[in-house]
């Protein structure tokens, strides 16, 4: 064989080693795994939700919402319930990692919770918010047996909250909507205990609801009412404000004698 | 003798007397028809304001409208009703006080201290006079009448302490037991049996045991909890208690070992139960121990299992007494 042939021979092979290996790697760039495959099927609202996700949520919920470890949980089936009360009260996004989740205002508008939802619920599902109607459609004197059995040792009789472990609290209801509450009863978010249908049926939480915000809708008519914690803070002002009025009233007394 | 006579009379008698006395006021001056004029405009404030609480109380319009968010004159019934009683106490008050300052004579009066003990011939005379009396009865020699009231006065005292014998009985049983026995169903509030279906993972649910009056129950509640899937792998039972969970269900009394409070203030991410009385924290995937606060001792654990109709019963009673610790408690 003489050298030019040699020299031909190898710059075929070399040629076609070239194509073996582009064609493999479009074959591979055709066929591998997408990361992406799972946006297919998305509808625009959820794709558009799926931004604002990537933008506010993926550092600490994880790129494919699987959740980062001691940043933040997995979202695959908590549903649009919990992306409307996390999101929806602002307590999501986090400004820092804390004991607790605080309310406060929004970040997000309407239609961007909305696409939030929309993007979650495509994501493995879970609960949903609930179907028209009126959330406060359900028996008082029922909601407030269920309240007191289910809710007021943690918020408070009378739907105030009150302190739990480590810095965590359970929130005062006062400002909640019907829908806060319905969905923080479907979705048990952060430590709140979940109370599904199954447990917690849709007409026990409109009675629920019936009975927590009449409670607010309702007068003192005893006048002041100090926080509507009961005997221990009237104890208390009675005690502070009383006892010390007429022991100052003791003294200009004696001063004038 | 005159009156003032008299009275000098009267403290010399009791060997009191007065050493310095000054009217406040001249008699019939300025000054006093004005502190008069205080006084009685304290009076009358009083008696005005006990008759403004009286109308108040009849005419005031007291019934809330509380579809109307409560806002009107109903919610000013109350304070006014206080304000107003509290008005009339103080100008009473205040008229006392302004009538013992300002119109009352000032002095200064000293009384003899004498023995504390009576003069002998008192003493004497008196005790003869009673042991006299005691014969004349003649309690001493009537040995009859003396016994027979001795019993009569034991048996009316007796008869007046014994019903407080009634409260006092033995518990027997009801410190250690609870109405939960083998297969007994486990109740919701709504009296319906429990699947495992109808809770969700992180959920608790207050069960009580299938008898009348069960949700009324004060030993026998209980919480089933449904650990997250994280908490499973976690889960750690009390020595002898391995097989009293059904896969991610626990059952816990509801009653705090310290002081009998209810807690069911339950953190689903730390599976903490926390009593609101002292702050007592239990561990519900350990076994409920106890790990901060006043109790010392675990939530008494509820062996569950599902029946053949797929509701969750009970294996067993508690296997120790449930709530505080009492005196006979052997554990």
């Amino acid at each position: 064989m003489t050298g030019f042939a040699r020299l031909r021979k190898r710059a075929s092979s070399g040629l076609a080693l070239a194509i073996a290996l582009v064609a493999v790697g479009i074959g591979y760039s055709v066929a591998a795994p997408n990361s992406s495959a799972q946006d297919a099927g998305l509808s625009v609202e959820a794709m558009a939700g799926q931004e604002i996700y990537e933008n506010g949520c993926i550092t600490c919920h994880g790129r494919n919402l699987q959740g980062v470890e001691d940043q933040g949980p997995s979202l695959i089936g908590v549903g649009e319930a919990s992306v409307y009360f996390q999101v929806g009260t602002g307590r999501m996004p986090l400004v820092q990692q804390e004991a607790q989740a605080q309310r406060k205002t929004p970040a997000y508008d309407d239609a961007q919770v909305n696409q939030l939802m929309a993007y979650i619920q495509a994501n493995g599902g879970g609960p949903q918010l609930p179907s028209e109607g009126d959330l406060r459609d359900g028996d008082l004197a029922e909601g407030g047996e269920l309240f007191r059995l289910n809710c007021a040792s943690c918020h408070n009789f009378v739907g105030r909250g009150g302190a739990l472990s480590s810095g965590k609290n359970a929130p005062s209801l006062n400002e909640s909507s019907d829908l806060d509450l319905y969905t923080a009863m479907l979705s048990g978010p952060q430590n709140m205990p979940v109370f599904g249908d199954n447990q917690l049926s849709p007409e026990d939480k409109r009675a629920v609801i019936n009975y927590v915000q009449t409670l607010k809708e309702t007068a003192d008519p005893g006048g002041a009412n100090i926080g509507r914690a009961g005997p221990v803070p009237e104890g208390l002002v009675v005690w502070v404000v009383g006892i010390v009025g007429c022991v100052i009233a003791c003294l200009w007394v004696g001063t004038r004698s | 003798m005159s009156r003032a006579d008299l009275v000098t009379l009267g403290g010399k008698m009791d060997g009191v007397q007065v050493i310095y006395a000054e009217q406040p006021v001249e008699p019939g001056s300025a000054a006093e028809r004005r502190a008069e004029r205080q006084v009685g405009a304290s009076f009358v404030g009083a008696g005005l304001a006990a008759l403004a609480f009286m109308v108040v109380y009849v005419a005031w319009p007291w019934e809330v409208d509380t579809a109307g968010g409560g806002v009107g004159l109903a919610t000013l019934y109350t304070p006014l009703l206080g304000l107003l009683m509290a008005l009339a106490l103080t100008l009473i008050g205040v008229g006392v006080v302004l009538w013992a300052k300002k119109l009352m004579p000032y002095e200064v009066a000293v009384q003899e201290r004498h023995e504390g003990a009576s003069p002998e011939i008192e003493r004497q005379t008196t005790a003869a006079t009673l042991v006299d009396v005691g014969n004349a009865t003649g309690i001493a020699r009537r040995t009859l009448v003396k016994r027979s009231l001795g019993f009569g006065g034991l048996m009316l005292g007796l008869m007046a302490v014994f019903p407080l014998g009634g409260l006092i009985k033995k518990p027997g049983t009801a410190l250690s037991e609870t109405p939960w026995e083998e297969g007994m169903p486990l109740l919701g509030l709504n009296g319906l049996p429990i699947r495992p279906a109808d809770m969700r993972p992180g959920s608790l649910q207050t069960v009580f045991p299938a008898v009348e009056g069960g949700s009324r129950s004060a030993d026998g509640v209980a919480m089933l909890i449904r650990l997250l899937p994280n908490q499973v792998a976690d889960y750690r039972a009390r020595e002898g208690q391995e097989d009293f969970h059904w896969n991610d269900f626990v059952a816990y009394s509801k009653i705090c070992t310290h002081a009998g409070c209810p807690v069911s203030l339950y953190e689903q991410e730390t599976a903490r139960i926390l009593c609101p009385c002292h702050q007592s924290q239990f561990v519900a995937t350990d076994g409920a121990k106890s790990i901060f606060g006043p109790a010392t001792r675990s939530l008494p654990q509820l062996a569950i299992e599902v029946d053949g109709d797929g509701y969750f019963v009970a294996k067993g009673d508690f296997t120790e007494p449930i709530g505080p610790a009492y005196w006979e408690r052997s554990t």
